[in-house]
Parts: structure tokens; C-alpha cells; sequence
């Protein structure tokens, strides 16, 4: 029962038959109302006597089965997956686990797989890697994180995606919607100190738990030193740098506190800096300082929240997007266009999921058809510094230390690139 | 708010009561007329007692019954030798629905979750060798059928039904939204609760013949206030009816008994308790007209809530347990049952059984907390809660009546939102941390560390087969002819609106019909299906929304 209003809360509709049905009855009313899966709640030991007629009866039908009651001991649960159920959840079933495993099921069903699958326990499994993933991405609506929220989904996860622009991210929902993953839009301002706690809130709500963040969140305001003024300066820092503290502070904490109740979760951040962030680009010193903040609060976050179990990672996206005009329109289909977010976001997902568990404290660059890991920061090589050096004593030793180290990569112009790697910043 | 401002709140109940951070000498009530002594009305401190006796404590009883009825009759002798006082039995799924063991449905679930009974000779079987006059039956049961047994099978065991105490669960207002039901329409369940109400005063005096259930119907989830309007307002409308019939309030209000839940917040439940007494109290005498003190002082017992124990970590249930007891025996409450540690797999096993006496015993023998009557009364926060607890339901009571008949309201489904309302509530509680769980969304340990006590939990009781062959071959050796005619005649009353139904039901059970045939007539005679998975096709429609 508490699943069946959970399910209707959650999209789902839900036809409910109360106790005490045969599996003829079921398979009938399904059938009529061309249902996708039949869900029994199992209060004693009786399902023992339906169970294999309800197995054939749902494959005849193509339709899902799955049974759910806190009477199912593992042992049970077992049982009935061997015997052909598709899910079988016992006490304390977690809420988003069952909504992921239904949706994919459903999904299963309407893609026509049902029937033909061979029913087993080693089916029973999940399609995508990161089926059962709960993320966040923020700027979902447009571009990159777009791309990455569609991505996310098509391998199973669930996202949470926030924006400014709530028409552009309901569109975003029915994008995914065919996909084996799902988007829950939640529209906010990332800059409102409470937006992090209404994230985590709604990811918690809606799906029970949370695996992962992606702080995608950005915007551009252009203009030398000499002419930035108050205002562009502080929202630079406000989107870029204060945002993503915040979302670490407030999601790091659920993590920290799920670690210390004994449920450590597998978690995963990845926060965007930018080329700019790490070579500097021409006349955006704002912005660039703020993306060279992003990257150390990776570096530094990793370490933190690292004994939490989460992994921080960041990237710099080099990609065709609203803060990169310059680059042109985009033109026809992504699989042609180097510069097309469509081409990170498996960079993102892969960052989210299994593969990369150790991977945390790093910076990626990747976009315009290659990916690499910048060089960061390294102590150069060190020469005696004299007790109160006299300023001839400087004229001579700060020239040699300097010619000793490699220079700084040239600062980055808005010259559409051909060829050059350091080529754009998103 | 600044730091160094005190906080306004302290939470709130389980029920969403605004708490404070303390309580205060003018909080709550302070007047002779609501906090009169023990025993006296309105009984907020306690129920009618002879004067000068000293507490006497409770009827301490467990939930049974299991396999075949000599098995269960085995159980029941097991439980009284360990120094229960009565006994609690429970059908298994098939016999609480009125169907009988070898209904094809049901032949897997026989036995596995309580006591098969479909006929005379089950009962008598049951109740075997029982000291019927010296403890109380209670069972969680179809109540007509119940009584009807008992009635029957007293004779045999050499005891006359008029020493009988106990109680039985009447339910009709909410049985079918329940896991109690019946597949039988609302007005037919109101008809069978009312006859054997009516049977019972007049055949077993001593019998609790109105148990009104507010554990079974409030342990998806309900709330303490929730809980309690819908037993005040099922109470509220039965009485209607009997008084509708002619009997005079004070024949059957001493007869009323109220088996309520007990969850974990225990200053709400003692409360809820306090405050039941006092709204039971005035409501007989103020609103029914009731001028028999016996009438007036409610008889409340108590299960502790299977809902608050965890398949998780098991032997944290018998602390919960221990707890919750503790409490009602402080709250005043005539009898009581814990829910075993095993309870969130099974019926209670023999050992879960033995440690849940034990728990009663130990606070009675060691804790001298029975020594003294309402040991909390005159606490600043117990009678602040008492209060609002009493203002709360009585609101919710009103706000129902005003809604309309109930016969309405039940069709209507307005139950049953209620009760899979408070379901999805509690889940989402847990499963969001609201409702902060040991071992369930909080301290939790890996199920390959959990395995403490795991194994008699998760032991299972098999479906017992050989009963159901028993009431297979049973069945073709009975005597036709009279069986037809008992049947026949059950189904002519069923027909007839003003037809008493004791009567008949009890000559068929003891012309060897089985409860099931004449559940089956009872239905016919409405014009319905007999078996109840037609019924229950026919009235829940494809397509009905939860």
C-alpha cells in the first residue's frame, strides 16, 4: 500500500486490487488496463501458491512482476527471483532502490524487452553503470549540462537537475524521458545561500538518497580590471566559487553524516574550473581567478571529504556553449561538431560512476576532440635566499631564479582556434 | 533567534503536539472534578474499582496460535504455565478472512500466521483442558464466529459460557479496510457485531462482548489522536445501534472494552490513555445518559505495537518491548500484550513467547511500579498532554460525525484514505529520517553482522497440510441433510433484514457446517456471490484508485 501511494506520488498510475486476488484476476485487469508490471504485497507465506502461475501469467503478458513485504527474508527473496520475479523487495526496501528498479523494469517493458528476456537472478541486474545513482547537476537547462544530465540518464542514473530557467529544464525532462534514467527539474537560483539545502532536500525526497554532484552552474561577465565593476565581480564569485563551497559544505555533510550511521555512500563531485581557471584568459581576470578558485577547491575538497567516502574532481570543458559565443553557432549534428557538450558529458558520467573510484583531487581538460590532464602547480627549483638581501643582491639572484623555471602557458585570447589545444573555455 | 534567547520548542509529540522545552505548575489540569482519585469519575487517574481494594494489576497475555487447533491448544498450555493469565488468539490469514483451510486460495497459508478454525470440533480442540472460568479468551477473530465457537465448545470442555471471560474484536466499521477482512458489506457486518453483541450479554454475561480494536486498525501507522477518534467514534456508533434496538445503555456500556496500541513516544500513549478514560467517562454519562458507574469506567488493554519493531537487529524489539510495557503498566492499563521480538517475521515463537511473560513479570514482581495507582498523575507535562491529547480527539470525533452517516463514509472509502494515508506517511517518515528508527535509518549494522536472535526469528512455521487434509476427508463424512437445513436457514435470516443471525449460525456451526459455508450463505442471502474472490471482484472494480 505505502509503495502504491509512493509509486502515484512519483508519476506512476496505479490500479489497486486490495487482498485477496487470483493470479487469473490480475493477469486480467493488467491486461485490460495495459499495465506494464504487477506489484504483490506479500503478507505471509501464501505467495508460495501463486508465485509460478503469476511468473507464467506475467511473460505471457510481456509485463513486469514484482513482489515486495517484510516478511521476505533474503533467503525468500532469493527464491522468488529465481523462480522469474523481476524485483523482490523485503524489510526497509529503500524507496529510491524500488523506484529505480520499477522504472527500469517499466522501462524494460515498453522498450518490448519483457517477453523476450530469459527470467533468472543474474538478469536481475540494472542496465547503465550508474543505474541506482542519484546526482545532481546544476545549469542543467542548457548546454553542458544538458548534455551531461541526458548522458547521466541514458546510463540509468537519476538526476536532480536545477536551474534558473525552469521552461528550459522541463524541456530537459522530456528529453530524458526515454531513457532509462529520469530528471526531476527543480528550479532555483544556485546563488541563494539556501539553494544547496533545497537540492539536497529534494534529491533526498524524491529519490531517498544522494551519490552525486555536478556543479556545472556558470555565467560570464566580461570586462578588463579597469572596467569591472562591484556587481559583476561579486556574482563572478557568487556562481562560481561561493555556489560550489556551499553545495560542498551542505551535500558533504549528508555524506558525513550517512558515513557515520554506518551507510558510507559511494559519492562523487565534479566541479567545473575552466581554461581559463588554469592558463588565465585576456581581459577576464575576474572570471579566470574565480575558475583558478574552482580548481583548488577540488584539490582541497577531495582531501576533506575524501574520508567520506566522495571523490571531487574537476573539469575544464572546452566546449560550444552560451559563455563561449565567440565560437560560433552549433551547427548540425553533435557527432560532427569537436566543440559539442554532447562529447564531455561521458567524461562527467564516467567521473560519477564506478570506474573511477579512486580518481579524486584532479583537474581534466577535455572538448574540441581531445582530453588531458593539465599540469598544476609544482614547487620550482629552489635557490638560497639570503639573510636580508641588499636590492643588488636581488637585481642579481631574482632573474637567474626566473630564467630557471618554465614560463607560464600564454594567456588565452578569443581567436577561434584551429588547431591550438588551449583553444576556449566553457 | 539569538543564541542566548530560550527555545520556544521542543519538537513535538509523535501525534505533532507542540512540545515545550519544560513543563510548568499551571500547565494542565489542576481541578477535583477532572483529576478525581482513582476510580472515581471521570477516571483519569484510573478505572472503577471496589472501594479500598488495592491495585491489582493486570491480565498479563500474549498473542497466540499456530498450526492445527491441538497444536495451538498446546501453545495456549505453554503460555498459562508460564504464569500468562489469559490468552490472545489469533486466526491465521484464512480464518480471520472467514474462509476455510482447503479453499484452494488458501491451503498454502493454513496454520502459518496463527490457529486454523472453520468448525464446531476446532474450538473444542482449542480450548481443550483450559481453565475457562479461572482466565481470559481473547481473540482476534471474526467476532460472531468466535463467540459462536466458544460458545459451542464450552460445554464439551465441562464449562458453561456463563463464567467465560474475555473479549472479542467487533470491527465493523473498519475490519474490510483492514487486514481483517471479511468480504462481507458493511450493513451485514454491522448486523453480525450487533447480534452477537446482543447474544453475548444475554449467553456470556462475564464476556467482553464489544472489544473495540484500536490496535489493529492504528498499527499501519495512525497516530495516537487518529487512533483514538476512530475507536471513540466505531464505539460512539454501535451504541447508537444497540440503543436504536431498545437496550438500555447501562445493559451493555460495562460490557464495552477498548484494546489499544502502544508506540514508542510513551508520554503520548500514557496520555492517550488518561485522556481515553476521562472522554469514555463523559461521553457515556453526558451524552448516552449511562448512570451506572460501571458504565462509565472504560476498560482499556493494551498491545504494544508491532509497527515500532525492526526486522533489523531483532533483540533491540525485546528493549523496545520492555519500554513500552513499562509505560502502560504506569498508564493503568487492565491487560497487556507485547509484541514479541520476532514479531516483524512471524507469530511469536515459543521462546519470544516466554520472554514476553517474563517482561510482564519482571516489572510487576520487581519494579513496584503497580504499587501505587497513576504513579505520573500530577505530573505538569502528562496532564498538559493529557488535556490537549482529550481536546484532539474529541475535535476529530466531532469533525467525522459532521461529515456525515457512516454508512456513507465507509463506502465512500473515507476509511480507508485515512488508514493507507497514515501507511504512506509512516514509510515516508522512516524512509526520509524523520522518524528516527535504531537499526533502520540510523545505527544500522551490515545483515551479515545482524544475525543475533536472526534464527528463531526468520524460523518458519510450514502450512499445515495435514490439517487441511483433516477438513478435507472430515467433510464428506458429515450428515447432509440437517447440514443443508442449517445452511438454508442462515441464509433465509440473511435475507431478512430484522432476522437474528446468532441463532442460526450457531445451530449450522453445530450441525457441522464450516465457518466459510456460512459465510458463504450469508452472502448469498444479500444476493452476492458466495465465494468471497468474487465478491471481491465485484466490488472493487478495475480501475479503483488506492
Amino acid at each position: 500500500m505505502a509503495i502504491s501511494q509512493f509509486l502515484v506520488r512519483q508519476g506512476y498510475e496505479v490500479i489497486y486490487l486490495g487482498r485477496f486476488n487470483t493470479p487469473e484476476r490480475l493477469a486480467a485487469v493488467a491486461e485490460q488496463e495495459d499495465a506494464d508490471l504487477i506489484g504483490v504485497s506479500v503478507h505471509s507465506w501464501e505467495f508460495l501458491a501463486y508465485a509460478d502461475e503469476l511468473v507464467a501469467r506475467c511473460r505471457d503478458l510481456g509485463i513486469g512482476l514484482v513482489l515486495g513485504g517484510s516478511v521476505l527474508t533474503d533467503r525468500d527473496q532469493a527464491d522468488l527471483i529465481a523462480r522469474g520475479a523481476d524485483a523482490v523487495f523485503g524489510p526497509y526496501a529503500h524507496e529510491a532502490a524500488m523506484l529505480q528498479q520499477i522504472d527500469a523494469i517499466v522501462h524494460r517493458v515498453r522498450a518490448g524487452d519483457a517477453a523476450t528476456r530469459p527470467f533468472g537472478p543474474k538478469d536481475a541486474g540494472l542496465p547503465g553503470p550508474l543505474a541506482g545513482r542519484v546526482v545532481i547537476v546544476t545549469g542543467a537547462a542548457r548546454g553542458l549540462g544538458r548534455a551531461y544530465t541526458l548522458e547521466l540518464c541514458r546510463q540509468g542514473a537519476a538526476v536532480v537537475a536545477t536551474d534558473v530557467d525552469e521552461a528550459a529544464l522541463e524541456e530537459v525532462v522530456g528529453a530524458a524521458r526515454d531513457t532509462p534514467g529520469s530528471v526531476h527539474a527543480q528550479a532555483c537560483d544556485i546563488t541563494d545561500s539556501d539553494a544547496p539545502r533545497l537540492l539536497l532536500r529534494t534529491a533526498l525526497h524524491r529519490y531517498g538518497q544522494l551519490h552525486g554532484l555536478v556543479s556545472n552552474a556558470g555565467l560570464l561577465r566580461s570586462g578588463p580590471i579597469l572596467r569591472l565593476d562591484d556587481d559583476d565581480l561579486r556574482l563572478l564569485f557568487d556562481v562560481h566559487v561561493t555556489a560550489a563551497f556551499r553545495l560542498l559544505r551542505v551535500i558533504g555533510g549528508y555524506w558525513r553524516a550517512e558515513a557515520k550511521a554506518g551507510r558510507a555512500i559511494d559519492a562523487a563531485v565534479v566541479l567545473t574550473t575552466s581554461s581559463a581557471g588554469l592558463y588565465g584568459f585576456r581581459a577576464e581576470a575576474a572570471y579566470s581567478a574565480a575558475k583558478a578558485a574552482v580548481a583548488m577547491l577540488a584539490r582541497v575538497g577531495a582531501d576533506e571529504l575524501g574520508r567520506y567516502g566522495a571523490t571531487v574532481n574537476a573539469i575544464a570543458p572546452v566546449a560550444r556553449t552560451r559563455l563561449t559565443e565567440w565560437l560560433g553557432e552549433r551547427t548540425g549534428d553533435p557527432a560532427d561538431d569537436p566543440l559539442a557538450a554532447e562529447h564531455i558529458a561521458p567524461v562527467i558520467a564516467w567521473l560519477l560512476g564506478p570506474g573511477a573510484r579512486d580518481v579524486t583531487g584532479r583537474v581534466l581538460e577535455a572538448g574540441n576532440g581531445q582530453i588531458s590532464v593539465p599540469g598544476t602547480w609544482q614547487p620550482g627549483t629552489p635557490f638560497p635566499l639570503p639573510p636580508l638581501m641588499s636590492p643588488a643582491a636581488a637585481d642579481a639572484l631574482l632573474p637567474r631564479v626566473l630564467d630557471s623555471a618554465t614560463p607560464p602557458a600564454a594567456l588565452l585570447t578569443s581567436q577561434i582556434p584551429a588547431d591550438a589545444s588551449h583553444a576556449s573555455f566553457g | 533567534m539569538t543564541d542566548h534567547e530560550a527555545p520556544a520548542s521542543a519538537g513535538t509529540t509523535a501525534a505533532g503536539i507542540p512540545l515545550r522545552p519544560f513543563y510548568r505548575p499551571d500547565d494542565g489540569s489542576r481541578d477535583q472534578d477532572t483529576l478525581a482519585d482513582p476510580g472515581t469519575y471521570p477516571f483519569t487517574r484510573g478505572r472503577l474499582r471496589p472501594p479500598d481494594a488495592r491495585p491489582r494489576g493486570w491480565i498479563q497475555r500474549e498473542l497466540s496460535g499456530e498450526g492445527s487447533p491441538r497444536r495451538s491448544n498446546q501453545q495456549l498450555r505453554a503460555l498459562l504455565a508460564d504464569g500468562a493469565l489469559g490468552v490472545d488468539v489469533i486466526g491465521d490469514n484464512p480464518t480471520v478472512s472467514a474462509l476455510d483451510p482447503d479453499h484452494p486460495m488458501c491451503v498454502p497459508s493454513v496454520g502459518t500466521t496463527g490457529v486454523s478454525l472453520c468448525r464446531k470440533q476446532d474450538f473444542i480442540e482449542l480450548l481443550a483442558g483450559l481453565p475457562l472460568d479461572r482466565m481470559t479468551l481473547s481473540h482476534s477473530l471474526p467476532p460472531a464466529f468466535a463467540l459462536a465457537g466458544q460458545y459451542l465448545a464450552g460445554p464439551p470442555n465441562g464449562i458453561d459460557p456463563k463464567v467465560m471471560r474475555g473479549s472479542a474484536i467487533q470491527a465493523p466499521i473498519y475490519s474490510e479496510d483492514c487486514s481483517y477482512s471479511t468480504f462481507l458489506p458493511f450493513a451485514m457486518r454491522m448486523r453480525l457485531s450487533l447480534d452477537s453483541i446482543v447474544f453475548s450479554l444475554r449467553e456470556m454475561p462475564r464476556f467482553h462482548a464489544f472489544l473495540e480494536d484500536t490496535y489493529y486498525i492504528s498499527d499501519g501507522g495512525l497516530n495516537a489522536v487518529e487512533e483514538m477518534s476512530l475507536g471513540l467514534l466505531e464505539i460512539r456508533e454501535v451504541c447508537r445501534r444497540l440503543l436504536a434496538r431498545g437496550l438500555p445503555v447501562d445493559s451493555f456500556a460495562p460490557r464495552i472494552a477498548i484494546l489499544v496500541n502502544c508506540r514508542m513516544d510513551l508520554f503520548e500513549e500514557i496520555a492517550k490513555i488518561r485522556a481515553t478514560r476521562r472522554l469514555f467517562a463523559r461521553m457515556m454519562r453526558e451524552e448516552f445518559g449511562a448512570s451506572d458507574p460501571r458504565s462509565w469506567s472504560a476498560n482499556i488493554a493494551v498491545h504494544t505495537s508491532g509497527l515500532t519493531l525492526t526486522a533489523a537487529q531483532p533483540a533491540n524489539n525485546i528493549v523496545r518491548g520492555a519500554l513500552q510495557a513499562m509505560a502502560m503498566a504506569m498508564a493503568g492499563v487492565q491487560g497487556l500484550e507485547i509484541s514479541t521480538f520476532d514479531e516483524p517475521f512471524r507469530t511469536p515463537s515459543a521462546i519470544a513467547h516466554q520472554l514476553a511473560i517474563r517482561t510482564q513479570q519482571v516489572i510487576q514482581a520487581e519494579t513496584n511500579i503497580g504499587a501505587v495507582e497513576d504513579p505520573l498523575g500530577g505530573s505538569y507535562y502528562v496532564e498538559s498532554l493529557t488535556d490537549e491529547l482529550e481536546c484532539r480527539i474529541d475535535a476529530a470525533v466531532r469533525q467525522i460525525e459532521e461529515l456525515g452517516d457512516v454508512d456513507t463514509l465507509v463506502e465512500s472509502g473515507y476509511f480507508r484514505r485515512i488508514l493507507t494515508g497514515a501507511m504512506d506517511r509512516h514509510s515516508s517518515a522512516v524512509q526520509n529520517g524523520e522518524l528516527r528508527i535504531v537499526g533502520v535509518n540510523e545505527h544500522t549494522i551490515s545483515p551479515e553482522a545482524d544475525r543475533f536472535l536472526r534464527d528463531i526469528a526468520e524460523e518458519r512455521f510450514e502450512p499445515d497440510y495435514a490439517h487441511v487434509e483433516r477438513i478435507r476427508s472430515w467433510r464428506a463424512s458429515r450428515r447432509d441433510a440437517p447440514l443443508q437445513a442449517s445452511l438454508e436457514r442462515v441464509r433465509d435470516a440473511s435475507a431478512d433484514p430484522a432476522a437474528d443471525l446468532m441463532a442460526p449460525i450457531i445451530a449450522a456451526l453445530d450441525a457441522d457446517a464450516t465457518i466459510g459455508e456460512i459465510t458463504s450463505c450469508l452472502r448469498e442471502g444479500q444476493g452476492l456471490p458466495g465465494d468471497p474472490f468474487e465478491y471481491a471482484a465485484r466490488r472493487l472494480p478495475a480501475g479503483t484508485q488506492p
